[in-house]
C-alpha cells in the first residue's frame, strides 16, 4: 500500500518537473528569436549588478575598509546574496509577474488548465537574460571565496550551501506573497520591493554597519541577518552578534522555509478569493 | 519649436503631465518608503566607509548623507531607473496620430516629462527633502539659485539623453534591451551609485568626455558646496552645453527616425 503510494508520489513529481521543464522549453525558443536583443537584453542585465558593485569596488580604496571588511570579504557577502536572489529570481519570477497575468486576465486561463496552478506560476515567467547575472554574481562570489582565507572543509561547503538554500527560499517566499497580494490589489505593490530588493540590498553588506535598531528588527523580527550575515561570519572564524552560539549560523535553511510555508498558506487564501478582473 | 501661437498648448501638456501624477497617490507615497528606505540603507554604506575620516576626496559624511537625500530624492522626477514612454509610442504605431498634433514631437514629450517631473517631485520628492533633514544631518545650497538652475538642467539633460535611447525603437522592433543598457550605463555614470568624487581619477576623467555627470553629479556638487563661485558657474555652463548638444541630436535622431516611419507607412 506504501509501496504503491510512493510509486504515484514519484511519478506524479516526474509529471510535474516535465511539465514545468515544458512551459520553459517554450519560453526560451520565443526568447531566442530576436538574436541582436536578446543579448543585448542579457547584457544589460548583467552591468545593472556589475555597475552596482564595480561602483563600491572602485571606491573602497579611497576610503580602507567598510568598518573593517575588505573587498574581499564584502565580495563573499554580496556574490552570496546576488547569486541567490538571481537564482530564486529565475525560478520564482513569475509570482513576481503575476499582477500583469491578473490585470490581462490570463490568469483565469491558468486555473482551466489541469496543471497545478503553482506551477503554472512558477513556469510562466522565465527570463532567460537573467543567466547573466547568475554568471556575473557567481564570478563576484568566486572573487570573494579566493580573496579571504578561512579553511576549506565539507563543514565550510555545507555553510555555504544552506545559506544560499536558505535565502532561495526566503525571498521565493516574499515573491510569493508578494504574488498574492495582487490578487487584492491587482497593481503591484510597489511596498514589497523594500522586502524583496530591499532586503536584498540590505545583506549584502555586513549587516555591524547599520544603526542598533535596524540590526535587530532584521535579526530577531525579520530573520534576515541568519541568512548570510552569520554564515559568513561563521566561516571568516568571527563570533556571531549578541553572543549567538555559531551554530545559529547554519539556521538559513530553517529560516527560508518557514518563510517560504508562511507563503503557500496565504497563496492559498489569495487563491481562493480570486473571482476575475472581469476580463 | 516654441512660437508664440504653441506655447499655450505645451503648457496645456505640462499642466496635464504634471496632474497625472496626482490621480495614483497611494503609489507615490508607497514609493516614498521604497526611497527612503534604501536611502537609510546607502546612508550606512557611506558612513561605514567614512568611518572616522573627517573629509575624502571633499565629502564630509554631511555631504554624503546630504547626496544620498537627493539622488533618492530625484529617483522619479529624473526617470533615473528608466523611461519607456515615447518608446512605446512607436511600438504601438501611435506616434503617427501625435504627428497630426500641432506640435513638434520633441517639444511635445519635452513638455510632457517636465509637468511629470514636476508633478513626482511635487508627490514624492518634496516630501522627502523635508523627511531626510528628520532623521539624519542634512544641508542646504548655499547658492539656492544656482542650485535650482543645475537642477533643472539636470532634469532636461536627462530628459534629451532618455529621449534619445527612445528613438532607438524607431531602428528596433524590440528596444527595451537597449534601454536597459543605457539606464545601467547611466546610473553609474551620471553618479547616482557613489559621488563620482570617490572614483579614481581615471574613472572620473573619462566620464569628463561623456554627459552623464551633467544629469546628476554636477548638480550635487553645486548643491553640497563642493563647487562654488566660478567653477560653480562652469559646472552650470557645462550642463547647460551637453543639454544643448543632447537637444540637437535628439531632433536629429527623430527626424530620420520618422522619415524611417514614413518609408515603413506607419
Amino acid at each position: 500500500m506504501a509501496r504503491l503510494w510512493l510509486t504515484r508520489l514519484w511519478s506524479d513529481f516526474r509529471h510535474h518537473v516535465k511539465l514545468y521543464f515544458l512551459l520553459l522549453g517554450a519560453q526560451v525558443r520565443s526568447q531566442g528569436v530576436y538574436r541582436v536583443s536578446f543579448a543585448l537584453d542579457a547584457a544589460s542585465t548583467a552591468l545593472i549588478t556589475l555597475a552596482e558593485f564595480a561602483a563600491f569596488a572602485l571606491v573602497l580604496p579611497r576610503f580602507g575598509s567598510l568598518s573593517g571588511w575588505t573587498l574581499g570579504e564584502v565580495a563573499l557577502l554580496y556574490g552570496l546574496a546576488e547569486l541567490s536572489f538571481v537564482v530564486m529570481d529565475l525560478l520564482f519570477g513569475g509570482f513576481d509577474n503575476l499582477g500583469t497575468h491578473i490585470r490581462s486576465g490570463s490568469f483565469s486561463t491558468f486555473l482551466l488548465r489541469p496543471v497545478p496552478l503553482p506551477l503554472q506560476v512558477f513556469g510562466s515567467d522565465f527570463a532567460l537574460r537573467r543567466l547573466s547575472r547568475v554568471i556575473l554574481a557567481a564570478g563576484i562570489l568566486a572573487y570573494g571565496l579566493t580573496h579571504v582565507s578561512f579553511p576549506w572543509s565539507a563543514g565550510s561547503a555545507l555553510l555555504l550551501l544552506s545559506s544560499m538554500v536558505g535565502m532561495i527560499a526566503f525571498f521565493g517566499g516574499l515573491f510569493v506573497i508578494g504574488g498574492t497580494v495582487t490578487f487584492w490589489t491587482v497593481e503591484n505593490v510597489e511596498a514589497m520591493n523594500v522586502l524583496t530588493y530591499g532586503g536584498r540590498t540590505l545583506i549584502s553588506y555586513p549587516m555591524d554597519i547599520y544603526g542598533h535598531l535596524l540590526r535587530k528588527t532584521f535579526t530577531y523580527v525579520l530573520p534576515a541577518a541568519f541568512l548570510s550575515y552569520f554564515p559568513v561570519l561563521h566561516l571568516l572564524g568571527r563570533p556571531l552578534p549578541d553572543g549567538l552560539p555559531g551554530w545559529v549560523a547554519f539556521l538559513s535553511p530553517v529560516m527560508g522555509s518557514l518563510m517560504l510555508a508562511a507563503a503557500f498558506a496565504f497563496w492559498k487564501v489569495g487563491v481562493s478569493r480570486y473571482q476575475g478582473t472581469g476580463n | 519649436m516654441l512660437r508664440s501661437p504653441h506655447l499655450a498648448l505645451y503648457a496645456a501638456v505640462a499642466r496635464l503631465g504634471f496632474r497625472r501624477q496626482f490621480a495614483y497617490l497611494p503609489a507615490a507615497v508607497w514609493g516614498m518608503v521604497t526611497n527612503v528606505f534604501f536611502g537609510a540603507l546607502r546612508i550606512a554604506v557611506l558612513l561605514a566607509l567614512f568611518g572616522k575620516q573627517p573629509q575624502v576626496a571633499g565629502y564630509t559624511a554631511q555631504d554624503a548623507v546630504t547626496y544620498v537625500a537627493l539622488t533618492q530624492v530625484f529617483i522619479a522626477s529624473f526617470s533615473l531607473f528608466g523611461w519607456y514612454d515615447f518608446m512605446r509610442t512607436i511600438h504601438r504605431g501611435e506616434v503617427a496620430t501625435d504627428l497630426l498634433r500641432p506640435f513638434h514631437l520633441l517639444g511635445y514629450w519635452a513638455a510632457q516629462d517636465a509637468g511629470r517631473a514636476a508633478g513626482q517631485f511635487v508627490v514624492r520628492g518634496a516630501p522627502m527633502l523635508l523627511l531626510f533633514p528628520l532623521v539624519w544631518d542634512m544641508k542646504w545650497p548655499a547658492q539656492p539659485l544656482l542650485t535650482l538652475i543645475s537642477v533643472l538642467l539636470a532634469w532636461a539633460c536627462g530628459f534629451a539623453f532618455r529621449f534619445l535611447v527612445n528613438c532607438a525603437a524607431f531602428w528596433s522592433a524590440d528596444a527595451v534591451g537597449i534601454g536597459r543598457l543605457a539606464w545601467a550605463v547611466l546610473g553609474l555614470g551620471c553618479g547616482f551609485l557613489m559621488p563620482l568624487a570617490f572614483f579614481p581619477e581615471w574613472f572620473r576623467q573619462t566620464l569628463g568626455f561623456t554627459p552623464f555627470p551633467a544629469m546628476l553629479n554636477a548638480m550635487v556638487e553645486l548643491w553640497v558646496g563642493l563647487k562654488t563661485g566660478a567653477a560653480a558657474w562652469e559646472a552650470v555652463a557645462l550642463q547647460l552645453g551637453w543639454t544643448l548638444a543632447l537637444f540637437v541630436l535628439a531632433g536629429v535622431v527623430l527626424a530620420r527616425g520618422l522619415k524611417r516611419l514614413e518609408v515603413a507607412g506607419g
